[in-house]
């Protein structure tokens, strides 16, 4: 299919274009309780074509583009149906002129990972085989649980030369832990590696059943007013998305974002005047979940932030253009590796706290600056005693807390983030009873 | 008009057809859906012009679901010939075979029994006034660039409006033993998201449309503009809601919003089969006020989950969920059903033909009642007016809510004041909120311009809705 589209282009005169070609080989299974209720197996392949059409319009130069997929069996005829069809409407899209990803250098890399190792059907039964391992207690078990593994295989080919692309395998999934004594309660939990970290994954499994225990012991909210909030785990990486987001070159270039690179960013306030950081200042880098971006771009890490500087911008070949800054790629918000904190878990817990350690859905709104979700157990420190607590929610805001927040000095690792296990915030409103 | 069927499938269904008879002579029972889908994505706003074809919802694809001495097992792929039958069936038995045998210890294999079924013919296609395809992108791009350029220049600090427009047209056909099915379906959905800053703050007004149909979605977007330029406006001047417990009036958004995500995720049954779901323990019993009757269901109304059958190749369901207070059943898929020995609800979907079916909503609402909105916002002496639903997350095992609502518009003697808070959380328990639903409006709006996700992933189109409703919400 590949030499088809690729024919099809030229026989076109389409002068500018990338072809993206993305198979997909996976092995899935489902768990209930103690049983295997279904298994799946993939093996699929999507071709995506993205063509670009220069034009003037009232003196001015543009650059309009559009996609299509094209499908195995496809004949000759209809590719060039299809490719000409999405030619015409790339000619109704009027956006400023810009040059596509030169070619740097061709490579195809197999990412490595002990994943290669095994077929995928083994990583998906050895995955299984660690996610149950911790499962052996009565009074908590996992209720039921998905496991995918992964191959993916990405090749890109654009009318710049590059033809290039990467093999990457993963595994994924989630599950639930439930306890039903002294009542039934469960905690959702998911997973993603790059290797076959099968002991990350029972520590996960491990850490869950014994907060699930803690929150079946959890019965009253606590009271409406403001608290020293601990949050931690995949909680921690959410908040620093702000930063990722604000910083994107589609958000400088439409001003959503007032961001300049050399600013302090973390000591904005919500009137966008500066104020003193009394808390840890931020450092980090932003990196790559995939090594090379639809675009054509190869991604590495980048300096982001150091000590709540703003170093860089990051996007994709359209609005780095448009900026004048090199195009990064395509981050994932959550790919970031974040220097750890002044304070240890244990001193973040020598005052007052209410640290959440699940929530219903955690969310942070990166257009507003408010992060926030329904607690489903957090632990109450009233300076005597540590109490579990289950209900309420948190209200606080990344621009009122920015300069007062602290990081753990212990840090965690999931995926393509690596950073503070923990961080703490000063005042932050909690709906309560 | 109604939407034509996909020469793609018609072409591949003696392919299939072959493969099928292959499937059924190695296992119990063996069933193919095979979905052509297109979806195409229209956007304008400050950065620039989109035209794609949406990646999630356009695909050309099959998956084959056997049962295996009453093992289930799926196998997913993208391409077949005339001449690769035995190739691709060997693929499946080969693959199909090479895992699931060793099971971390104490784990077993579920076994299915009983996967006869009942002879089943449908040939249904949806209507639509106006094609896309044929309205040509030239026109779309130009009503969505007048409309976002006018939202632009309503005030000074509009720094962008965003305005888009999607469709999605998809044939699936689903072949088994005794079913030959095949349905071709068209949505479209627009929307409008005014954004306005502030210092460091933005703030966006959202106002959508929807339908079962084609770019006739489009005949009323234009006159929403004010209002979503209003709402972002609005926001920019909005207080911290102090938190407590009031007596609130919900948009018909919002009353979506409850009934999708506070109750309709707690009924989905695969979640009574994995005992996650309070509802499961209330089956018979009052959960909500009398006034309230809820529904699920692909035929409930027109819009854009509706099908003729779903992907495992059950029919069509209107299930009345809540009758006048009283939860009377859940809806379910087709495994889910066998598990707990009921029957399937028409409610087996799946992201796309590469991800397994699970038990999701479709069209869900509550129904209309008697009440006028203006007499529901006089009965309130200090509350709010709930609008601009944003997000929630499900709880079916504790029934708690978690639901965000951009706007509250504060309520005093019975009149709106003006003034406004944000953001809003809406907590509490899941039937207190229901069952203290005093007044129901005497008309039902419902759109479904988002998307539903399992969990965090499994992504299906939904619609939800309902009338205004008025309830005690505990708001943060």
């Amino acid at each position: 299919m590949k030499d088809k589209i690729l024919a099809s282009l030229k026989r076109l005169n389409i002068e500018e274009y990338i072809l993206n070609i993305s198979s997909f080989k996976s092995a899935q299974m489902f768990f209930i309780k103690k049983s295997l209720d279904t298994k799946r197996a993939e093996n699929t392949v999507s071709y995506s074509v993205v063509v670009y059409r220069s034009f003037e319009k009232d003196g001015k130069k543009l650059k309009g583009s559009s996609s299509v997929h094209i499908y195995n069996g496809m004949t000759d005829e209809e590719i060039d149906a299809a490719i000409n069809r999405t030619y015409l409407a790339a000619s109704f899209v009027c956006n400023p002129t810009y040059e596509l990803m030169e070619c740097k250098k061709n490579d195809f890399i197999t990412i490595e990972s002990d994943l290669n190792n095994y077929s995928i059907e083994e990583c998906c039964e050895k995955t299984a085989e660690a996610l149950f391992a911790e499962d052996n207690r009565n009074d908590v078990f996992i209720n039921s649980a998905e496991v995918f593994a992964y191959e993916n295989n990405v090749n890109i080919i654009t009318s710049t030369g590059i033809d290039s692309g990467y093999v990457r395998r993963y595994i994924s999934g989630e599950f639930v832990a439930q306890c039903k004594e002294p009542q039934d309660v469960e905690t959702y939990k998911d997973f993603k590696y790059y290797t076959l970290d099968t002991e990350a994954l029972k520590s996960k499994v491990k850490k869950t059943l014994e907060y699930t225990l803690d929150r079946a012991k959890a019965t009253e909210a606590p009271k409406a007013g403001k608290y020293r909030v601990i949050i931690s785990d995949s909680y921690v990486s959410e908040i620093f998305s702000y930063y990722y987001s604000r910083a994107e070159a589609s958000y400088i270039y439409t001003k959503y974002s007032t961001y300049e690179v050399g600013q302090n960013i973390q000591a904005l306030n919500s009137e966008g005047e500066t104020a003193e950081i009394k808390g840890d200042k931020i450092s980090m880098k932003i990196v790559p979940a995939i090594p090379l971006s639809f675009e054509g771009v190869w991604q590495k890490e980048h300096d982001f932030m150091d000590e709540g500087v703003l170093k860089i911008f990051h996007g994709g070949v359209r609005f780095s253009r448009y900026l004048g800054i090199e195009p990064t790629g395509d981050y994932d918000s959550k790919g970031l590796n974040i220097k750890p904190g002044s304070v240890s878990v244990e001193d973040m817990k020598k005052k007052p706290y209410l640290w959440v350690v699940n929530f219903s859905d955690f969310q942070m709104d990166d257009f507003t600056g408010h992060f926030g979700g329904e607690i489903r157990l957090a632990f109450l420190f009233d300076g005597e005693k540590v109490t579990p607590v289950t209900g309420g929610s948190i209200n606080g805001s990344i621009l009122d807390s920015q300069t007062k927040m602290y990081f753990s000095k212990e840090i965690q690792r999931d995926a393509n983030f690596e950073g503070p296990y923990a961080m703490c915030f000063e005042d932050v409103p909690v709906a309560g009873i | 008009m109604k939407v034509k069927e996909s020469e793609y499938l018609k072409l591949k269904k003696p392919v299939l057809k072959k493969l099928l008879e292959k499937l059924l002579a190695k296992y119990e029972y063996a069933s193919i859906l095979a979905n052509d889908s297109k979806s195409v994505n229209y956007r304008v706003n400050k950065a620039g012009t989109y035209i794609f074809e949406d990646n999630t919802l356009s695909e050309r694809g099959f998956v084959v679901k056997v049962f295996d001495n009453g093992k289930a097992a799926e196998y997913s792929f993208s391409a077949i010939e005339e001449n690769t039958v035995d190739e691709v069936f060997d693929e499946i038995v080969k693959r199909l075979e090479s895992f699931g045998t060793k099971l971390p210890e104490g784990v077993d294999t579920y076994k299915y029994n009983d996967t006869d079924e009942d002879e089943l013919f449908i040939n249904e296609s949806t209507e639509f006034e106006s094609d896309p395809e044929e309205k040509g992108d030239n026109n779309i791009i130009e009503l969505l660039t007048r409309i976002s350029e006018k939202g632009r220049a309503f005030d000074d600090r509009i720094i962008d409006c965003s305005v888009a427009f999607n469709y999605q047209k998809y044939s699936k056909m689903f072949l088994s033993r005794k079913k030959d099915l095949t349905q071709n379906v068209m949505w479209s959905c627009g929307y409008i998201v005014a954004v306005a800053k502030e210092g460091e703050e933005l703030q966006n007004g959202y106002r959508p449309v929807s339908m079962l149909g084609g770019i006739e979605v489009l005949d009323t977007l234009e006159e929403k503009l004010e209002d979503a330029c209003n709402i972002a406006l609005d926001l920019l001047k909005a207080e911290p809601m102090v938190p407590g417990e009031y007596d609130c009036i919900c948009e018909p958004d919002v009353t979506g919003m409850i009934v999708h995500e506070a109750f309709g995720h707690g009924v989905e049954m695969d979640m009574f089969v994995k005992d996650r779901a309070q509802a499961k323990e209330f089956i018979g019993k009052q959960v909500a006020s009398e006034l309230i009757t809820m529904h699920d269901g692909a035929s409930t109304i027109p819009q854009v989950a509706t099908f003729f059958f779903d992907d495992e190749g059950i029919p069509a369901h209107d299930t009345i969920i809540i009758d006048k207070g009283i939860l009377k059943t859940g809806i379910c898929d087709y495994q889910s059903a066998k598990h707990l020995g009921v029957n399937p609800t028409g409610n087996g979907r799946r992201q796309d033909t590469s991800r397994k079916a699970y038990t999701r909503m479709t069209n869900t609402i509550f129904e209309a009642g008697t009440s006028k909105v203006e007499d529901m916002i006089a009965s309130i002496k200090d509350g709010f007016l709930l609008c601009q639903a944003s997000s929630g997350m499900e709880d079916p095992k504790n029934w708690g809510i978690q639901l965000m609502v951009d706007i509250a518009r504060e309520i005093k003697d019975g009149k709106l004041t003006g003034k406004i808070y944000s953001p809003i959380v809406m907590t509490g328990y899941v039937p207190d909120l229901l069952k203290s639903i005093s007044m129901i409006s005497d008309s039902i709006e419902a759109g479904g311009t988002g998307y539903c996700g399992k969990g965090y992933k499994e992504w299906v189109k939904v619609s939800d809705g309902g009338p205004y409703i008025k309830a005690r919400i505990r708001l943060g």
